[in-house]
């Protein structure tokens, strides 16, 4: 009896998450995209000097830098290059 | 006037403000109240008018003065050094080389030593400035002192809109991380030292900005002659101030021709005078004008600058009691 409920239960749950993941999975990727978008406008707004556009807090930030340089090198691989762009960081 | 903790002197060039500025310093510390001299002009002059070797850190002049020249290319550097230093073990060791050379060409950007000065300048109003009983500073002409007073407006501006973003990316990351759990590690955490960061740095320069706006401890005083240019000048960057919610004090009027002299020569140049006192009544009128007469001698040195200082604010009646003799207790000796 036990193992007859273990697996009714097994399949269940497997029920469950399919009927999640296709509800879900279309959701969750709009969220992660979402998340995506707001760093990469962060790194815009802070770090627009790498892209040649003047920033004027550019000198106040220098202390944020390392971590800049991790989410640099982030995008420019999301964004399908290999290494860095010209201009930018030199992470890669 | 001479009450608050923060004086700044200000005008056109070449109007007189180091030497009205130093002045003032050598009477306050006459009147022993521990004062610092600050020069934030890249030109540097107040150590020629001194006769005294002065650098970036304060050095005794004389009696309870102190006095120091900022020097933006020093600072700049110092600055650099410093983050460096700060950052060396935040960066993963193969970044190190990359970081330092961002770094480097930030350095060398236009906006570089402007900002390295305004550091230090802050740094000067809140912390170096809190070990003197007064804090005179000799402002670079016009249009820089305009710009260094007014980037902490500017800036936490700027920066207040980079934390909304920041904010904005730690929630949409904190969303990532419950809908998909382990897969978003990389998603910032709530404890960010990045918004930590942007916040401390927005914090400063709003204190800078209060410090700056506060009439009960800082005045600003311009330096003005009877003549066309600076009075235009002035009257513009009082504006500026003004909207920047800066507390000016009054304008001092130097080199005014003294009552006592006569001649067809002289005659003339007052009367050529009269016209551009008028003209500063009516254009400056609103605030407390003082005059300077103009002296045979130009004052160099401790001793004939501090005379020139009591005689200018005794002749107003400003000149401050001495802080330990009227408040008697606490850290006060007999002399």
């Amino acid at each position: 009896m036990g193992r007859l409920r273990e697996a009714l239960r097994g399949r269940l749950r497997s029920a469950r998450e399919i009927y999640e993941g296709m509800y879900v999975a279309p959701y969750r990727a709009e969220i992660h995209r979402e998340y995506l978008r707001q760093r990469d406008l962060f790194l815009l707004a802070g770090f627009s000097d790498l892209l040649g556009v003047p920033n004027p807090t550019q000198f106040y930030l220098l202390e944020l830098y390392p971590e800049l340089i991790e989410s640099f090198h982030e995008w420019h691989l999301r964004m399908g290059m290999e290494t860095a762009p010209e201009g930018g960081f030199r992470c890669c | 006037m001479l009450s608050r903790r923060l004086l700044f002197f200000g005008g056109k060039g070449g109007v007189g403000k180091t030497t009205l500025a130093s002045a003032t310093a050598l009477t306050l510390a006459d009147q022993r109240f521990r004062t610092l001299l600050v020069s934030t002009d890249p030109a540097h002059s107040t150590s020629d008018i001194l006769r005294a070797d002065l650098g970036p850190e304060p050095r005794h002049v004389v009696a309870d003065c102190w006095a120091m020249e900022l020097d933006p290319e020093r600072e700049a550097d110092r600055y650099i050094a410093d983050v460096k230093g700060r950052i060396a073990e935040s960066v993963a060791p193969r970044l190190v080389a990359e970081v330092e050379r961002q770094i480097d060409i930030a350095r060398a950007s236009p906006g570089a030593t402007e900002a390295a000065l305004f550091e230090r300048f802050t740094r000067v109003l809140e912390e170096e400035g809190r070990e003197f009983d007064r804090v005179v500073f000799d402002t670079a002409p016009t249009g820089q002192t305009l710009q260094l007073l007014s980037l902490p407006e500017q800036m936490s501006a700027w920066i207040t809109g980079l934390i909304g973003r920041r904010r904005k990316l730690t929630a949409a990351g904190r969303m990532w991380r419950n809908v998909a759990g382990a897969a978003a590690e990389e998603a910032a955490s709530s404890d960010d030292p990045v918004l930590h960061a942007l916040e401390e740095r927005r914090a400063r320069f709003l204190r800078a900005r209060g410090v700056l706006m506060d009439a009960g401890q800082t005045a600003f005083v311009f330096v003005v002659l009877p003549e066309r240019l600076p009075i235009w000048e002035t009257e513009r960057a009082v504006q500026a101030l003004g909207k920047h919610g800066i507390p000016v004090a009054g304008i001092l009027v130097n080199q005014v021709l003294p009552d006592d002299l006569s001649g067809d020569f002289v005659d003339r140049r007052k009367a050529r005078e009269a016209v551009y006192l008028a003209q500063i009544q009516e254009q400056l009128g609103s605030w407390p004008l003082w005059r300077v007469p103009l002296r045979e001698e130009d004052p160099v040195g401790t001793d004939a600058l501090r005379k020139l200082g009591c005689s200018i604010w005794d002749a107003y009646g400003m000149l401050p009691k001495a802080p330990y003799e009227t408040n008697g207790g606490g850290t006060e000796s007999s002399g």
